[in-house]
């Protein structure tokens, strides 16, 4: 079972997608880190009234968390569930 | 007024205790009730018991002391359970264990490295209870001029006998409910503060904040920079060993509900936490006297609108607040009793879980009384900081590396989880410290979490012949789907 194919397949693709998105958002966080410590002028450019880059930044943050969990769930469901089950159906025609 | 909405509160939380103990009565099976839960009542359940008085209070607060640099608290906290959802949950799930020890023992076969997480997982509790005790004797003192220690032992006593009483078991709508009553009692008034805002002529921030306070990584505080980054760690790393988080992704019936909780979760925290950040600004504005304190949320409404329209809405404020303890407290207090009761007193007998509930709130009650009461955000990210030392390791490595043997767990919780709680205690009982050590202290996690990942590395590399001898077939329960219906061994806790 664990040396089939497929089931090497799904923790190919699941290993493939998380580890770089992980690094990949670990890094859009880390910038407004490093955008803070050295490019005060830039994050201070005032955009509309008393909004300025920082702020922005700042709620994009949470706007990309959110995305992030959500391009998650869709890769899920249509990457990793379809092999899943098609495994599932394999198992369950070998034990009749 | 205020003092009748803490009232209500109090005696809904006691009337709700009592009505769910005969509901779980009747319902056959709490787990089984929970799985027909649909994931917005999940996710809204998973929010109200996360938003602790640290979100509700402490944020606004800390914004409107440090400014813009505060905004990672509220992207840290949700950030946590992005990382909790994409690298742990579902192998989590798969694996059985219900609970941080259960998983502990059944990835590494050792009851020594259960006990160490038993310990670690109380101590979080703990550090997490305190904060939210302090914060009630806050608002009780703010609204009625009790000592401090009486709101305290108010919540204290309210979360002793609901959860004595067994009220618990059917808590997914309680909690549910409370998320939408903090909401509310932030939102409603934020309504009109911004429209008396708008009304007394959109006033800004001065120059001087302008430049200072909106900017990130400006404010008066030392070694920025460093506090930042270790403040993202803990957080982020965090969340996934606090004891009351990772209980409920098991109302899910499978990973795909889990998926899709998580999801609503993270945006109704995302909802929620835009909220005390607004507080913060408006405070800057409006009464930056109070700045140091966790008093904004509850001073804003009187302030700036006064009258009665000012009473009513300070009373829904303070009804909120009394819900973020009530709730937050009750999960942990649960979290915290089940350890003690299993693993340190050796028996699941009631009178085993009812002592054990008794010194899981004695404790941090005591604390609150004891030690100086610092900004209730900083205590609960210090609570993250001993979490992220500790469980982040065991949780990742365990899952993802085979080679983790129980000696390397072992001493990895131990050199990870023991400087991180030397931190907190020196934070609590002395500090804050000036200078770069005081910033060490006072934020540990960028040095504790690497030292803690190195040691677990290292030990195990030294001790391979500690390696769990099952670890092949742990692995296949951890990563397969479970919609594959296959072997997956037959682990069981030892100690139940």
């Amino acid at each position: 079972m664990q040396a089939s194919s497929e089931f090497q397949e799904l923790r190919r693709r699941f290993r493939a997608w998380t580890f770089p998105m992980t690094a990949a958002f670990l890094g859009w966080y880390l910038l407004y880190v490093v955008l803070s410590g050295w490019a005060r002028d830039f994050m201070g450019i005032k955009v509309l009234g008393n909004i300025n880059i920082a702020l922005i930044l700042g709620l994009l943050q949470f706007v990309s968390t959110f995305w992030i969990a959500w391009a998650y769930a869709r890769h899920m469901e249509k990457k990793l569930d379809p092999i899943a089950d098609k495994l599932r159906h394999e198992v369950e025609e070998q034990a009749k | 007024m205020s003092v009748a909405a803490v009232v209500i509160v109090v005696v809904a939380a006691i009337l709700i205790g009592a009505f769910g103990l005969r509901l779980s009565r009747t319902t056959s099976d709490f787990y089984v009730a929970s799985r027909t839960v649909t994931p917005l009542w999940n996710a809204s359940a998973i929010g109200g018991e996360y938003l602790s008085a640290a979100s509700f209070l402490g944020i606004a607060g800390l914004i409107l002391t440090h400014g813009a640099d505060m905004l990672w608290l509220p992207v840290g906290w949700t950030g946590g359970y992005l990382v909790l959802l994409v690298l742990v949950s579902a192998p989590l799930r798969r694996s059985g264990a219900y609970t941080l020890p259960d998983f502990a023992e059944s990835r590494l076969e050792s009851m020594a490295v259960r006990r160490t997480a038993s310990v670690l997982v109380v101590l979080i509790g703990w550090f997490y209870l305190m904060p939210q005790f302090q914060s009630a004797g806050i608002v009780l003192r703010a609204i009625t001029g009790a000592p401090g220690w009486v709101g305290g032992l108010l919540v204290a006593v309210v979360v002793a006998v609901n959860v004595l009483s067994g009220g618990m078991r059917s808590i997914t709508f309680v909690q549910a409910f409370q998320y939408w009553l903090k909401l509310t009692a932030l939102a409603v008034p934020l309504v009109f503060l911004l429209m008396a805002w708008r009304s007394g002529g959109a006033p800004g921030l001065s120059e001087h904040d302008m430049t200072h306070w909106q900017l990130p990584l400006s404010s008066a505080k030392e070694y920025g920079l460093y506090s930042t980054y270790s403040l993202i760690l803990a957080t982020f790393l965090g969340t996934m060993g606090l004891p009351h988080v990772l209980v409920r992704f098991y109302t899910n019936p499978d990973g795909r509900a889990a998926r899709r909780t998580t999801l609503v979760v993270l945006s109704l925290l995302g909802a929620f936490y835009l909220l005390p950040a607004i507080y913060g600004w408006l405070g800057r504005i409006y009464a930056p006297d109070v700045a140091g304190t966790d008093a904004v949320v509850l001073t804003l409404p009187g302030r700036v609108i006064g009258g009665t329209l000012g009473d009513v809405l300070t009373a829904l404020v303070t009804a909120g607040a009394f819900a973020a303890f009530l709730s937050t407290s009750s999960g942990l207090t649960v979290s915290v009793a089940g350890v003690i009761a299993q693993d340190l007193f050796g028996g699941g007998a009631v009178r085993a879980f009812r002592l054990a509930t008794l010194l899981a709130v004695a404790v941090p009650l005591g604390l609150a009384v004891w030690a100086r009461s610092l900004p209730v955000a900083d205590v609960v990210g210090l609570a993250f900081a001993v979490a992220a030392s500790s469980f982040c390791p065991l949780l990742v490595l365990g899952i993802w590396w085979r080679r983790l043997s129980s000696a390397g767990a072992l001493a990895g919780l131990f050199v990870g989880g023991g400087l991180a709680c030397a931190a907190v205690m020196a934070q609590i009982t002395g500090g804050p410290y000036g200078g770069l050590v005081g910033a060490l202290l006072a934020q540990p996690a960028a040095w504790t979490v690497p030292i803690a990942f190195f040691v677990m590395v290292v030990a195990s590399f030294l001790t391979p012949h500690r390696v769990p001898a099952g670890v092949a077939r742990t692995m296949v329960r951890l990563h397969t789907p479970e919609t594959l219906n296959l072997d997956r061994g037959d682990w069981r806790s030892r100690s139940s």
